[in-house]
């Protein structure tokens, strides 16, 4: 129910209508309960109308977090294996 | 967003959760508020991988088509039923509920009336300009995501001066049940990852009394999988610091005021009332209804529908306890029995977010 979908505006009309781009369907969306809506603007559509315009900061903040996080974690997971092949190679010998 | 579904990001934010819980000296249990996580929680594995390291997630109320009592749906179904050339709107799910009087599904509607699924609100007012003979019923269900949009289709309807049109409301503010599940007691809740898109709408403050007045740990989250777990990140650093807030994990959306122009319209239009929920019971001013001024577009009014509240589940449905979390859909001896997507007997079974749907397509055959 409160699934919302980002969609990209591609079309603003005087009556607070606009049109969204969605996975390349384009779709009639209210837009009168957001703010300065431009075209190129990301919005989350929730049973046809915009409920919130996506800020790219933000987002890309986030991401860039999560890269860094997954980049972190990978060499960890590296020093950790290599350690585990050193201990293994020790029980060995 | 495909990368906030990456495999490797998701690996890391759990293996970052792991060194988290390992210093705590139990498990924690934390509660998703809204359905939409729920099927996050369960369409990407997470459940298992999560209690795998010591984190029971748990779903809350936030399914709006599961926490209607049936004495609302039974309502609707009278209207249709008996009265002639009526148009009742819903969105999908709410066409399958099964309620006492069946569901709207299988109703047999009075003559010149008929049922239509709509995906907007405004999709009924529609109905109402093209059809000027007929009266045009919207049964609104939602919570503060979904009421905006509605409100705003009556007021629509208001300055347009349509006098066919009317909403059988069913709108639901997400904070008082949480209060009240809290203040139940029946399950110990260590954290609350709050609704994304409700929080688009309200904001951060809402949720601020579970923090200051019970001390209990929150994060707003989106619905990709890393941004859950970033919310569940957050709220067991909470856990460690000894502290309780609310924070802002989907902050791309949520502005921590929300969204002023659907707060102003609800505002207008709208009133609190005490409200029945499914499973919930009576909760003080936690449900909506227009104002006086509208009342001619409130179907409860101008129908004379006296709705009773209060009716509980159907008798073997154990949907009530799913919702506030006291059972899990397999305990129920109706689950994936005589109750299945196909030919579900509650609610809870219906919805795509319902616990029991949910369950039933993702974890059939997990204990
Ligand atoms: S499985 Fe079906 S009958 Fe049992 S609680 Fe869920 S919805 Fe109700």
């Amino acid at each position: 129910m409160c699934l919302g979908i980002p969609a990209k505006v591609v079309k603003i009309e005087e009556s607070n209508f606009g049109k969204v781009d969605y996975l390349g369907t384009k779709v009639k969306t209210n837009l009168s309960l957001i703010e300065d809506v431009k075209i190129g603007d990301w919005v989350i559509v929730h049973a046809g109308f915009a409920i919130s315009k996506l800020n790219e900061e933000e987002a890309k903040e986030t991401l860039f977090m999560l890269r860094e996080l997954a980049s972190q974690q990978a060499t960890e997971n590296k020093k950790n294996n290599v350690e585990a092949r050193r201990n293994n190679q020790k029980q060995r010998i | 967003m495909q990368e906030f579904r990456d495999k490797r990001v998701i690996q890391a934010l759990l293996a970052e959760l792991e060194k988290k819980t390992r210093a705590l000296p139990s498990s924690i249990r934390i509660m998703e508020v809204c359905g939409t996580h729920t099927m996050t929680v369960h369409r990407y594995g997470l459940k298992k991988l999560l209690e795998n390291i010591g984190v029971e997630m748990i779903s809350g109320p936030g399914c709006p088509v599961c926490i209607t009592p049936n004495e609302i749906h039974e309502a609707a179904i009278e209207l249709v039923t008996k009265k002639k050339n009526f148009i009742l709107t819903t969105f999908g799910d709410m066409t399958r509920v099964p309620s006492r009087k069946g569901s709207l599904q299988t109703a047999v509607p009075a003559s010149g009336s008929v049922v239509k699924i709509v995906y907007s609100p405004e999709e009924s007012l529609e109905q109402a300009r093209s059809n000027p003979e007929k009266n045009v019923v919207f049964f609104g269900v939602g919570f503060e995501t979904t009421i905006p949009t509605i409100a705003l289709t009556v007021r629509e309807a208001f300055f347009e001066g349509l006098t066919n049109f009317s909403i059988l409301s069913a709108l639901w503010l997400i904070p008082p049940p949480l209060k009240a599940i809290v203040e139940a007691k029946e399950i110990a809740i260590d954290g609350f990852l709050y609704p994304g898109h409700v929080s688009t709408i309200i904001g951060e403050k809402p949720y601020q009394f579970i923090a200051e007045d019970y001390g209990i740990p929150g994060a707003i989250a989106g619905f990709e999988p890393s941004d859950m777990l970033l919310g569940l990140s957050s709220i067991l650093d909470q856990i460690h610091q000894g502290k309780a807030m609310v924070s802002n994990e989907y902050s791309r959306v949520v502005r921590p005021t929300g969204n002023p122009k659907a707060l102003a319209v609800m505002e207008e239009m709208l009133e609190t009332k005490d409200a029945y929920w499914r499973g919930l019971g009576l909760i003080p001013l936690s449900g909506l209804k227009l104002k006086k001024k509208y009342s001619n577009y409130d179907a409860e009014s101008k129908f004379n529908l006296n709705i009773k509240g209060g009716s509980g589940d159907l008798p073997g449905c154990r949907c009530g306890e799913v919702l506030q979390g006291v059972i899990s859909p397999p305990q129920c001896s109706l689950f994936a029995k005589k109750c299945n997507p196909n030919s579900p007997y509650g609610p809870c079974m219906v919805s795509f977010e319902g616990a029991c749907f949910v369950h039933y397509k993702y974890n059939r055959g997990l204990k």
